[in-house]
Formats: structure tokens, C-alpha cells, sequence
């Protein structure tokens, strides 16, 4: 069953990824910039709790709860004072390349300091529910994997609620489609900026903490997650979060076909190959705007 | 000190065009960022270059060399590739493994490197710049991830341990002290020849043409840019430059790590471009230096280089998105205004009166009325001569469906050489879409379109342009940031068929500058030329978009809506001039103000829902049951 356990190791991965693309194209949606530190945001969640719980020796839930707070005040005053200054001045700000580049400071800014608070070894959160991997037949269900879909299912769940059937959500949608327009319609477009960003912040966050038992977190891990949920959400064309989401677990299955089918070694390499070829081959079909004929 | 600030202005800036200083426009282009690179660069190397100072200024040339390329590509052109770690790798591995295992030397091995470099970016480049935008970003992104796959499982290249190499940049063997500065000094000289031809093509006319492709890709095409060759060319110059950085780097550091092919290190390429200023040669080569400083300066900054890199580039994006170089040149504005000698603000202050005494009005607005002759001064109506009747264009039994929806069903017609024609219908009727099938920049399901003879359908956009067809956009489509005289001249350019290595050389930028300027005399706007087009009030900028499209003496002029915001006094003024054009030329005109139309026009199309239902002169339009039922509603 070797084919069963690639596509359960594959699911959980990819739900990872979906997550994180879901985070970067929904807040892309609201704010027209991409966010590359929602991985750091992930990665400080992961070695907070594990710093909070296992050196500083706090009770687990106390240190959870602790590293999200502790996330979200950030996220809010990154907010307040870097992106107001940056989209709401006078001058505000604009083009896809330029601000996507203070989430890319900011991503720098976050390693830096997580280097400095948290050192440059392997960790990760302890294991929220331990114990031997469930097996049915010949299938094994790891439980940290368990964890991971629960926690994708039930916060991608919410937060598709929360779009398609609140007014909040309505609100949110109009933001991103026009933001002058939802604007002069009394839609306060920055408070849904904020709140969309903080919001990613802490689901990265929770994503870190359960994810960080399977592979172990360094400083520098957080630049590759995003990294993977950026691409995913390529490929929605970073505003349909229901096509990341797909994006990133057929991304997570394929990975782990290719190492485990093609090579464990270059699985990787041929993973990329193939999601640049598919670019250049279906760049409408994909969500890519081509501007040749647009 | 004002010499000395218009000098510095001049190294930082990414186009004479921008501050428009009748100072710059004089001086050869590019030769003061290439002093400043090379004589400062050589005080260094030949002072520190034993110390440790003189190893991270040889360090931070290595990486310039690539900002410089990116400056082109990415900056000024906007084509973000993310291939400069990669082909850095090439040239950096390249060489190590000529070097170590073939025993070449390693000038020789860079230059084979070099030209390998580039045919590999050529190969590549023909697949991925096919991709715009987003696509070609993605996709490229994948590079370094494939690369880095690829460089840490890969044994005779070192694996993650890296690849050492014996052989030094200076040719031949000598002392540590020749061979330390001889090196940096070849470094220095490479990158000064980079910042040389990288600000002589962006000052070029081929410069201009690049700013459109990266503002507006569909603009470009529509006037006349080649723009996948141009994609083509800027992808390899960014990867030979990034290769010629790679080899230098190997040269001078004996060593290939693992890290140099990381996606990391794109990131930090790409920090340097950006603190530096993105449009800037010059700021792209500051901000190497200062990135690499401040990796390199062994105190708290080194230790905390994440965190400085963060607040570093939050704060200078803050305070202007093009960087350091934007903020020295505002600096430098600044300054020159504080410290202007009495006779230049007298100067200024003659333009500043000149200025209000000739607002944003259009004297004559008529052609005539400047040429005697019905304007056939420029020997358009001369060049393409033919009899009056005789067809220009004629579109056959045009299809265009998008999905299972029809936008154009069956519409054929023809214009003749000379006349003012007109397209109506109401919105979402395909008028827009029969301007984008004749212009090319959209291809029609089926039926053909047949201009001056020969069957254009599958030509693209910027053939159509050379051919005589040139159009204006419904939203308008000017390039913000250049200055109006730009903005016509890039409808002039002679560039489209010169490769950009060719513009290294020479640029002929003035000439279609100066016949930029005969149009704009032409229309009565010459006083309009240095401004800045989004600082013109909205018909002043219809008025350059008509400049532009009239500027290449086309046979057929395609308007989309020229008069959409306009006031009545101010369509009365432009009706007068589409009539005096029309007597030289073919105008096919998009309007909604069916009383315009009906005024100016010798014959009038009607669409509605896809399909051809009026086709007739005025007397007729007026009167027809179709066309009141359509577009007056009654």
C-alpha cells in the first residue's frame, strides 16, 4: 500500500500548503499585496510555544495561547504603523512588485528576530497528540497528520463560511474587487485589511504549531513555506482562494509521488520543473493573466 | 556646488527624460555613473584593497554587475525574472569546474562561461518569456528552486559542501599583492563596462521603448514595440550580466558555495535592487555595496543582518519606492532649488510666467491653420498618395466569439484612403472589440481583415503599427512618469527592427524627439512638451494620445473614444481637428455622442449586439428607424 500511505502523507502535506495559499490569496484579495511572511508568522508559532514550553517551562496551553497573542499584537502593530504609512498616506503606495516588498522586509525582519530570541537549531512544538500512528489494513494515519487536515478542515471550513455567507464576508469580497468602490459604498476597507492580516497571522501561526512535530522548524524555515503557499496561490491567480486550496494539495500529493515514485532525491527538482512547465503551457487556463491579448 | 549637483543627479537618474535639465539632455549619456564607478572603484581597490574593506568592496562590485543587469530588467522594464542566481551559479560553478578539472584559466573559462551563459538564457528564454507578467514570475521562481535541487545532490560539483577553485581573475601568477588588486581592479572595469551599456540602453531610444513594455505591455505592441524579442533580449542581458557576475566572483573569492545558487540569494539580490532604487543603474550598484557593508561590518549590525535588511528596506520604501537613488534625487531637486543662482530662477520664473500665460489651452488646434498647404507638410498624404475612393481597409465577415458568446457576428466593411468615419452602438455592442481585431491586439474567430491589399488577420499588433495602423484607447493609455514629449516620441521611435546591443552605441532617441516635437508644433501643444503627462488635464491628455497616434504619419487612424469626458467647447475644438485629419488620412472613430458623429463624419457604422444593422451617410443616420430606436431610444 505503498501508493496509499504517498497520498495520506501527500494530503496532509498539501493541506498545509493549502492553508498558507489560502492565507496569502484571501488577504490578496483585501489588500492587493502578497504576503511572503505568512510562513515566518507559521515559523514563530512553532518555536515560540516550544520556547515558551520548554525553556521558559510555562504550561502548554498557557504558551500557546501566549505565542498567539503575541502574533496577533504584532500583526496589528505592523499594521498600524508599516502598512498605514504605506497605503493609507497621501501618497499611497501601489503596484504588486514594490509592496510586496515590505512583506518581504518584514519577513526578513521576523527570521532576524527569531534568530536572535530563539537560536538556530531544529525545533518544533511538542506534540499535541502523541502516540503511534493509526493504522487501518495496511494504511498508517500518523496522528500529527490527523491533526493537521482537522485543524485545515475546520478553519478552512470556517473561514468559508465566514466569506460566502456573512455580510462581513460580502464586505470582504467587495474590498478586493474594488476598493474605491466598496469604499464609497461605507465599507472601511483598511479594517478589513487588518483584520484579514491578523487573522493570517494567527492561522499561520496554529498551522506552525501543529505542523512544526512532523518536519522541525529553524529560523530560516519560514521564507519555504511561504515560498510553497505563494506559488499555490499562483495558481489561483492569487485571488481565488477555492482554487489555492486545490493548488496546494494537488501540489502537497504530486510531491509526494515524485519522491516517493520518481526520486527521493530529485523528487523536488522534477516537482518544480513540472509546475514551471505547466505555467508556460496553460497560463489563462491556470488564473495567470497573460497580457498579450487581455 | 550646482555643477557638482547637477553631476550626481545625472549618475542616479534612470532617464534624461525625468528631471528633462537641458544640462543632461547635452552631456554624453552614461559617462558619469561610469566615471564615478571607475575612478572611485579604483581609489578603493588600489587603497584598501589588501585590507578587509578593499575584500567586501571586490564583493559587493561581483553582485553589482548583477543589480546593474537587474536594474534593466527588472526595474525598468518591470519583466521580474527570477533567474539572476542562477545563471550567477552557472558562471560561478562554470568557471570553479573549467578551472579545477580542465586547468583553463579562469579569464578564458569566464568567457567561455559568459557565452554559454547567454546561450542557454536564449534557449530558455524562448520558452519562458513567451509567459507576461505573473507567469513569467512564477515560472522563473521555479529556477532557483530546480537549481538548488539539482547543485546539493550533484557530487563532482561539490554537493552542499561548495567548490573551491585555485585559480585567480588576474591572469598569471605574481605577488598576493598584484594578484588581490589586479583582480579587483578587472572586477571594477567589468562593472564600470556594465553601467555603461546598461545606462546608454535605458537612455536610448530603446530605452523608451522598454519603459512602455514595462508600464504596459498591450500599449507597446499597439505602438509598434516588438515586444516578444524585447522580452527575449532583457531576459538574457539580465542572465549574462548575472553569469559575468558569477565569474567574478569565483575569480575573486576562489570559492563556490552551495549558498550562491540558493533561492536566499535571489532575495538578496533582489533587497539590493530594491534599497538601491529599482529604475537606477547607479542606485542598483549603491545598494550592492550597502548590502554587502553591512553583511560584511563584523559588530551587531552583521549579527542582526536579518533585522537591519527588514527596517532597512521598510524604511527606505516608506520614504519613496524608488529607493536610495529616488531619495537622492528628490535630495538633489531639492537642494538645486535651495542653492539656484539668481539668473536660473530668473530663468524659472520666465518659464513659470510663460506657463500661465499659455495654461493648458491649445492655441490653434487646427492643422490648417499652421500648414498652408491642408497639412501635408510631412508628406503623408504625398507618401501614401493613391486616389481618394481607393480601399484602405476592408474587414470581411468578421466573427469573434468569446466562450459560446458571440460579440461580433458577420460584420464586414471597408474605408477608403482619406475620410472620417464613424462607430456607434450602444455599450457592449463590439465596438471596442472591431477596433481590437483591425488594431490586432485581438484575433477574430473567423473572417479576415484585408488592409492596403495584403491580409493582416494574423499580424500582430506592432506589424499593423509599421504598416500604417495606429490607434488611440478608450481608457487613456499615456505612460505615466515620462514627459509628454516622450510620450509621442515613442510613436516615432526608428528602434523597432535594432537589436538593444546596437543602442550601446548610438541612440537616435533625439531624432524621434525631435519629430515628436514638429507634431506637438503641429498641434499647437510645443509648450505642453516638458510637462509631465499626469499633471495634464484630461483633455490635454486625449490631445497627446491623438499627438501620438498622429505623430507616425499613419494611413488609418483608429480613435476609441476620443471625446469621452470632454466638454462641449472642448469636442467642438477636437471635431474641427478630426475633420482637418481626415483630409489626409483614414479615421475610423468610436463615439457615443451620436450629434458629434452625425456632425463631422462622411459615413457611419452601427453595431448592435455583434451584428452590422446601419451602414450609411449622415442624411440617412439622422432619419434611419434603426438607429433612432438604438441609440436615442425612441
Amino acid at each position: 500500500m505503498k501508493f496509499g500511505n504517498l497520498l495520506i502523507a501527500g494530503i496532509v502535506t498539501g493541506s498545509i500548503y493549502a492553508m498558507f495559499a489560502v492565507c496569502v490569496s484571501v488577504w490578496y484579495r483585501v489588500s492587493n499585496i502578497l504576503n511572503l511572511a505568512v510562513g515566518d508568522f507559521a515559523m514563530v508559532g512553532a518555536l515560540g510555544v516550544d520556547n515558551l514550553y520548554r525553556v521558559k517551562g510555562l504550561p502548554l496551553p498557557v504558551a500557546v495561547i501566549t505565542t498567539l497573542v503575541v502574533v496577533a499584537v504584532f500583526a496589528y502593530v505592523y499594521d498600524q504603523v508599516v502598512l498605514r504609512l504605506a497605503q493609507d498616506g497621501r501618497r499611497p503606495i501601489e503596484g504588486i512588485v514594490v509592496t510586496f516588498f515590505f512583506t518581504f522586509a518584514l519577513s526578513f525582519f521576523i527570521d532576524g528576530l527569531a534568530k536572535v530570541l530563539f537560536g538556530t537549531d531544529v525545533h518544533a512544538a511538542p506534540t499535541l497528540w502523541g502516540g503511534q500512528a493509526l493504522t487501518l489494513g495496511s494504511l498508517n494515519f500518523p496522528r500529527a497528520g490527523l491533526l493537521v487536515l482537522a485543524c485545515a478542515i475546520i478553519i478552512g471550513g470556517a473561514f468559508w463560511v465566514y466569506i460566502k455567507f456573512t455580510l462581513g464576508g460580502k464586505a470582504l469580497e467587495a474590498s478586493g474587487e474594488n476598493s474605491v468602490g466598496a469604499r464609497i459604498v461605507g465599507i472601511d476597507t483598511r479594517q478589513y485589511r487588518r483584520l484579514i492580516f491578523l487573522g493570517t497571522a494567527v492561522i499561520a501561526a496554529v498551522f506552525g504549531i501543529v505542523e512544526s512535530p512532523i518536519t522541525g522548524f529553524t529560523y530560516l524555515s519560514g521564507a519555504t513555506i511561504s515560498l510553497t503557499g505563494f506559488i499555490a496561490a499562483a495558481y489561483g491567480g492569487f485571488r481565488k482562494p477555492g482554487r489555492a486550496l486545490v493548488a496546494g494539495l494537488f501540489i502537497g500529493v504530486l510531491e509526494a509521488m515524485l519522491g516517493g515514485y520518481v526520486s527521493a532525491q530529485y523528487g523536488d527538482t522534477v516537482l518544480y520543473a513540472i509546475l514551471a512547465a505547466a505555467i508556460l503551457a496553460w497560463p489563462r487556463a491556470l488564473g495567470f493573466e497573460s497580457a498579450v491579448s487581455g | 556646488m550646482n555643477q557638482f549637483l547637477a553631476a550626481s543627479s545625472r549618475a542616479f537618474q534612470w532617464s534624461s527624460a525625468v528631471a528633462s535639465s537641458r544640462a543632461a539632455r547635452r552631456a554624453p549619456r552614461g559617462g558619469v555613473p561610469t566615471v564615478i564607478v571607475l575612478v572611485v572603484g579604483a581609489i578603493i581597490v588600489l587603497n584598501y584593497g589588501l585590507l578587509y574593506t578593499g575584500s567586501v568592496f571586490v564583493l559587493s562590485a561581483c553582485y553589482a554587475i548583477v543589480t546593474a543587469g537587474m536594474a534593466v530588467q527588472i526595474g525598468f522594464s518591470q519583466q521580474i525574472a527570477f533567474s539572476q542566481s542562477v545563471f550567477f551559479g552557472v558562471g560561478a560553478y562554470g568557471v570553479a569546474m573549467l578551472n579545477t578539472h580542465l586547468h583553463m584559466s579562469v579569464l578564458l573559462s569566464g568567457v567561455i562561461m559568459v557565452v554559454a551563459a547567454a546561450l542557454v538564457a536564449l534557449l530558455l528564454g524562448s520558452v519562458v518569456t513567451r509567459a507576461s507578467g505573473l507567469a513569467l514570475a512564477v515560472a522563473t521562481l521555479m529556477l532557483p528552486l530546480i537549481a538548488v535541487g539539482y547543485v546539493s545532490g550533484t557530487g563532482f560539483l561539490g554537493g552542499p559542501v561548495g567548490a573551491p577553485l585555485s585559480g585567480t581573475l588576474w591572469p598569471g601568477s605574481g605577488s598576493t599583492t598584484l594578484v588581490a588588486l589586479g583582480g579587483g581592479l578587472i572586477v571594477v572595469v567589468l562593472l564600470a563596462a556594465v553601467v555603461f551599456m546598461a545606462s546608454r540602453i535605458l537612455s536610448s531610444d530603446i530605452g523608451l521603448e522598454l519603459f512602455v513594455l514595462g508600464v504596459d505591455e498591450r500599449t507597446a505592441a499597439a505602438l509598434g514595440v516588438r515586444t516578444p524579442r524585447r522580452k527575449l533580449e532583457l531576459f538574457v542581458l539580465g542572465c549574462v550580466c548575472a553569469a559575468l557576475g558569477g565569474v567574478v566572483y569565483a575569480g575573486t573569492q576562489q570559492f563556490v558555495p552551495e549558498t550562491v545558487i540558493d533561492p536566499t540569494a535571489e532575495l538578496a539580490l533582489l533587497i539590493m535592487l530594491f534599497i538601491g532604487g529599482r529604475r537606477s543603474v547607479f542606485g542598483a550598484v549603491i545598494g550592492a555595496l550597502v548590502i554587502q557593508y553591512l553583511q560584511g561590518a563584523s559588530n551587531w549590525v552583521s549579527v542582526n543582518i536579518l533585522i537591519v535588511e527588514g527596517v532597512l528596506l521598510t524604511v527606505v520604501l516608506l520614504v519613496d519606492p524608488e529607493g536610495l537613488s529616488g531619495i537622492v534625487q528628490t535630495g538633489i531637486a531639492w537642494l538645486r532649488r535651495k542653492s539656484a543662482p539668481p539668473a536660473a530662477d530668473g530663468e524659472l520664473a520666465a518659464a513659470g510666467n510663460a506657463g500661465q500665460e499659455a495654461p493648458d489651452e491649445i492655441a490653434g488646434l487646427s492643422l490648417s491653420s499652421v500648414l498652408p498647404d491642408g497639412g501635408q507638410a510631412d508628406g503623408a498624404a504625398a507618401r501614401h498618395g493613391g486616389p481618394r475612393d481607393a480601399t484602405l481597409l476592408e474587414v470581411r465577415s468578421v466573427f469573434k466569439e468569446y466562450g459560446g458568446l458571440s460579440v461580433l457576428h458577420d460584420v464586414s466593411l471597408a474605408l477608403p484612403e482619406r475620410g472620417l468615419f464613424a462607430l456607434c452602438g450602444p455599450n457592449g455592442a463590439g465596438k471596442s472589440t472591431l477596433l481590437n481585431v483591425i488594431g490586432g491586439s485581438v484575433a477574430p474567430s473567423s473572417g479576415e481583415v484585408i488592409f492596403s491589399g495584403t491580409d493582416i488577420t494574423r499580424r500582430p499588433p506592432h506589424e499593423r503599427f509599421y504598416q500604417g495602423i495606429s490607434r488611440t484607447f478608450q481608457a487613456v493609455h499615456l505612460i505615466k512618469g515620462r514627459t509628454v514629449l516622450d510620450n509621442v516620441a515613442v510613436a516615432c521611435l526608428a528602434s523597432h527592427t535594432a537589436s538593444i546591443v546596437t543602442r550601446i552605441g548610438r541612440s537616435r532617441l533625439d531624432a524621434a524627439r525631435a519629430k515628436a516635437a514638429r507634431t506637438l508644433a503641429e498641434l499647437g501643444m510645443a509648450h505642453l512638451a516638458d510637462r509631465e503627462v499626469s499633471s495634464l488635464t484630461l483633455e490635454m491628455q486625449r490631445m497627446v494620445e491623438l499627438a501620438r497616434a498622429l505623430a507616425p504619419s499613419p494611413r488609418l487612424m483608429l480613435l476609441d473614444e476620443p471625446a469621452s469626458g470632454l466638454s462641449e467647447e472642448q469636442r467642438q475644438r477636437l471635431a474641427a481637428l478630426l475633420v482637418t485629419l481626415a483630409e489626409r488620412t483614414c479615421v475610423l472613430l468610436v463615439e457615443h455622442d451620436l450629434a458629434l458623429v452625425a456632425q463631422v463624419s462622411e459615413r457611419i457604422f452601427v453595431l448592435s449586439g455583434g451584428h452590422l444593422v446601419f451602414d450609411g451617410g449622415p442624411a440617412d443616420f439622422r432619419s434611419s428607424p434603426v438607429v433612432n430606436s438604438l441609440l436615442v431610444g425612441s
